[in-house]
C-alpha cells in the first residue's frame, strides 16, 4: 500500500495540528489543486457553467451553514435569504461605487460583510431561545430579506421585470483582463475567481474549526452552560457563528449572481433554496467541512445525473416533474437512511471506508 | 490561613420551594472542603449558586476578598473558579484533546480572524496551551485516548476528562459535584489521589461533593453537612462524625 499511517509520527505537538498530516495526502492535495487550476478551465463552457460553478456556489453556502447549524447547533432556515443580501448587495455596490474602488472581489467581501451584519441581527433571538424556535427567527429573516428586496425597486436599480443582467463592464476587475488578454466574463475566469475565493474560505473555515474559536462554537452546541461555566461568553459566540455563517452565505450568493446565472433575480432565493442547502448539509454531514463540499456535490448533481440517465438509457421517458420529484424523494429517503444509520452523513461513511480499507482483510 | 470562600446567610427558592436556607460556611485557602448530605439536601444547588448557575435570593458570596450577591459564571472562571458536574457535561461531540483544550479558552487572546487565517498568536496559542493541556492529560494519565470522542469513553473516564477540563484552566478554587459518583474501588482510588494531589501539590482549594464517606472522612479537611437545604453540621471530619444531628440525619431517629 502507498496510503499508509504506519511510520508517519509526530515528534512535536505543532505537527500534531496539521490538516493533512501525512505525506501522501499532501501530493494528493497538491496534484488536486493543479487539476483544479489547470486542467478544469480547460474543459467545456457546458461543464463550467451547468457542473463547476453552480456547485462551487452551493457547496460555499453549505459551509457557511455548516458553521451555524454543524458546528454551532443553531437551526436556520435563511440561508437563501442570506445568499440573496449578498447577491443584491454585490449588485448594488458595483453599481453605485465608484469603479475605481469597486472590483467584484472586493464587492464579495463587502457583501459577506453585509449578509454578516444581517445575520447578527436575525440570530439576536438566539440569545434568549434554541432549537426549534430559533428556526422561525430564521425563517423570518428568509422571508423579510425577500419581501424587502421585492419591494423597494431601488435594490435592482428600478429594473420593473424584476431581474438585472449583469452589465459586462462588472466583470471589468480594474483591466485586468484587458492586460492579460483574457475574456473575464467568459466562464473559465469566473470559475478561476469562484474557485479561489470558496478554496480561501474553506480553508478559512478548517482553522476556525480547529482552533479556539471552532471549539468554543461546538462547546455551545454541546453543552451551552459547562461552556458558559468554563468562561466561554455563550451570546457573543452564537452571535459570531451567525456572523461568520451568514459571510459565507452572503459571498455564496454573490458568487451565485455573478459567477454563475449572470443575472440578479430575487425568485432563485426563495424558500426551497434555503431548504436544498439544509439537505446538502444533512446529507454531507453536519459538522464536517469536506462533507458539506460531498453533500452539495451529491444534491446538485443527483438530479442532471439523473436526468441523463432517462435521456440515454430510456430515452427521455423522464420530463422535468419526473425528475424533480425523484430527486426529492431520493433526498427524503437519504436523509432518513443516513440519520438512522450514519447520523455523521457522507463525511462519516467515508471515514469509516478508510478506516476499514486500512484494516482490510481483517474485520477489527 | 484566610478564608478564600464566604457563603453567608444564603437563601434560594424555585417558586414555593426553598432549595437552600439561610446557609452560611466559610471555606479557608488551600483546604478540602467536602459538602455532604442526604439527596435532595441542596449541595448541587449550592455549588450552582458559588458559581453563578443560579441566583439566590437572599445571600451573599465572598470570593476572594469580592463580596456579591450574584456572579456571572463567565465571570466566575475568569476569576478562576473551576467546575465539574453531578452528571458528566462534557462535550459529546469533541475529543478529549479538545475537550480539555476547551478549558484553556480563558488563556486565548487571538482574536477569530487571526485563527481562521492561522497566522501570528493564533499558531503560537495553540502550541502554548497544547503544552499545558499535555501536562494535565499526562497527569491524569489519559495520554492513550487523547483523540478518542468523549461519547465512547466509559463514564469513569469522562469524568476524568471532566476533571482535567476543570484543572487546565488553572484555578484557585475548583468545585467538584460528586467526582465519584458511580465508581468502582479501583476508580475511586485513582480519583482520590488525583484530588489530593490537585491540592496538596498544586495548592488549588477544593470544594467537593460526595456521598462515599470513606473518601470524605480520608482526604477532606472541613465538612459542611445539609439536610434538606440547611446546615446541620460544620467541622472537621471527626467532630462532623460525633455530631448528633449529622448522625440523625443519615440514620434516622427512634420515634
Amino acid at each position: 500500500m502507498i496510503y499508509r499511517e504506519t511510520g508517519n509520527f509526530v515528534t512535536n505537538y505543532f505537527k500534531d495540528r496539521e490538516i493533512f498530516p501525512l505525506k501522501f495526502d499532501k501530493i494528493i492535495v497538491i496534484l488536486g489543486l493543479l487539476i483544479l487550476y489547470l486542467y478544469v478551465p480547460t474543459t467545456s463552457e457546458y461543464t463550467l457553467s451547468a457542473h463547476v460553478i453552480p456547485i462551487l456556489a452551493v457547496g460555499l453556502a453549505t459551509v457557511g451553514l455548516n458553521i451555524l447549524t454543524g458546528l454551532t447547533g443553531q437551526l436556520s432556515l435563511g440561508t437563501a435569504g442570506f445568499m440573496c443580501v449578498g447577491a443584491f448587495s454585490t449588485y448594488n455596490l458595483m453599481l453605485r461605487m465608484p469603479e475605481a474602488l469597486m472590483s467584484l472581489p472586493v464587492a464579495l467581501l463587502f457583501s459577506g460583510i453585509f449578509a454578516g451584519l444581517v445575520g447578527i441581527i436575525f440570530g439576536l433571538p438566539a440569545i434568549r431561545i434554541k432549537g426549534f424556535y430559533l428556526l422561525v427567527s430564521t425563517l423570518a429573516a428568509q422571508y423579510f430579506v425577500w419581501w424587502f428586496f421585492n419591494s423597494y425597486a431601488w435594490f435592482l436599480n428600478y429594473e420593473s421585470s424584476g431581474v438585472v443582467a449583469i452589465p459586462p463592464k462588472m466583470y471589468d476587475y480594474w483591466g485586468l483582463g484587458n492586460l492579460l488578454g483574457v475574456d473575464m466574463q467568459g466562464y473559465p475566469a469566473r470559475y478561476v475567481l469562484a474557485l479561489t475565493v470558496c478554496l480561501a474560505l474553506t480553508y478559512f473555515a478548517k482553522n476556525l474549526l480547529r482552533s479556539n474559536t471552532g471549539r468554543n462554537f461546538m462547546s455551545v452546541r454541546d453543552r451551552d452552560i459547562a461552556a458558559s461555566v468554563m468562561g466561554i461568553s455563550v451570546p457573543r459566540t452564537k452571535l459570531l457563528a451567525f456572523f461568520v455563517s451568514c459571510f459565507y452565505c452572503g459571498v455564496a450568493g454573490g458568487i451565485y449572481s455573478f459567477l454563475y446565472i449572470g443575472n440578479v433575480d430575487l425568485m432563485i432565493y426563495e424558500i426551497d433554496r434555503s431548504f436544498t442547502i439544509l439537505f446538502m448539509l444533512i446529507i454531507g454531514g453536519l459538522g464536517s467541512i469536506s462533507g458539506s463540499w460531498l453533500g452539495a456535490i451529491f444534491v446538485y448533481e443527483f438530479p442532471i445525473v439523473f436526468t441523463w440517465i432517462g435521456d440515454t438509457i430510456f430515452k427521455g421517458a423522464f420530463n422535468t416533474a419526473v425528475v424533480e420529484n425523484v430527486s426529492n424523494m431520493v433526498y427524503g429517503i437519504f436523509i432518513i437512511a443516513l440519520l438512522i444509520r450514519e447520523p455523521g452523513g457522507f463525511a462519516a461513511l467515508w471515514a469509516t471506508t478508510k478506516q476499514k480499507l486500512r484494516m482490510w482483510p481483517y474485520p477489527h | 490561613m484566610s478564608d478564600i470562600l464566604k457563603v453567608e446567610n444564603v437563601t434560594l427558592t424555585f417558586g414555593g420551594v426553598k432549595a437552600i436556607t439561610d446557609i452560611s460556611f466559610n471555606v479557608k485557602e488551600g483546604e478540602i472542603c467536602a459538602v455532604i448530605g442526604p439527596n435532595g439536601a441542596g449541595k448541587s444547588s449550592m455549588l450552582n449558586v458559588i458559581n453563578g448557575v443560579y441566583l439566590p435570593q437572599i445571600g451573599t458570596v465572598t470570593y476572594d476578598g469580592v463580596e456579591r450577591r450574584s456572579i456571572n459564571p463567565r465571570d466566575a472562571a475568569i476569576a478562576g473558579m473551576a467546575r465539574t458536574f453531578q452528571n458528566i457535561a462534557l462535550f459529546q461531540g469533541m475529543t478529549v484533546l479538545e475537550n480539555i483544550m476547551t478549558g484553556r479558552n480563558l488563556f486565548m487572546k487571538s482574536s477569530w480572524l487571526e485563527q481562521g487565517l492561522n497566522i501570528g498568536r493564533a499558531r503560537t496559542e495553540e502550541k502554548v496551551n497544547r503544552l499545558a493541556v499535555e501536562k494535565v492529560i499526562k497527569f491524569l494519565q489519559i495520554e492513550s485516548i487523547r483523540k478518542t470522542p468523549v461519547s465512547k469513553l466509559p463514564y469513569g473516564l469522562q469524568k476524568r476528562v471532566e476533571l482535567g477540563r476543570a484543572l487546565v484552566a488553572e484555578p484557585k478554587i475548583l468545585l467538584l459535584d460528586e467526582p465519584m459518583a458511580g465508581m468502582n474501588l479501583e476508580e475511586k482510588a485513582d480519583m482520590s489521589c488525583f484530588i489530593l494531589e490537585i491540592n496538596k501539590e498544586q495548592g488549588i482549594t477544593t470544594v467537593m461533593i460526595e456521598h462515599d464517606m470513606g473518601v470524605v472522612m480520608d482526604i477532606s479537611d472541613h465538612v459542611v453537612v445539609l439536610d434538606y437545604g440547611k446546615k446541620i453540621g460544620d467541622g472537621t471530619p471527626s467532630e462532623v462524625m460525633s455530631n448528633q444531628d449529622v448522625i440523625d440525619a443519615y440514620l434516622g431517629v427512634s420515634h
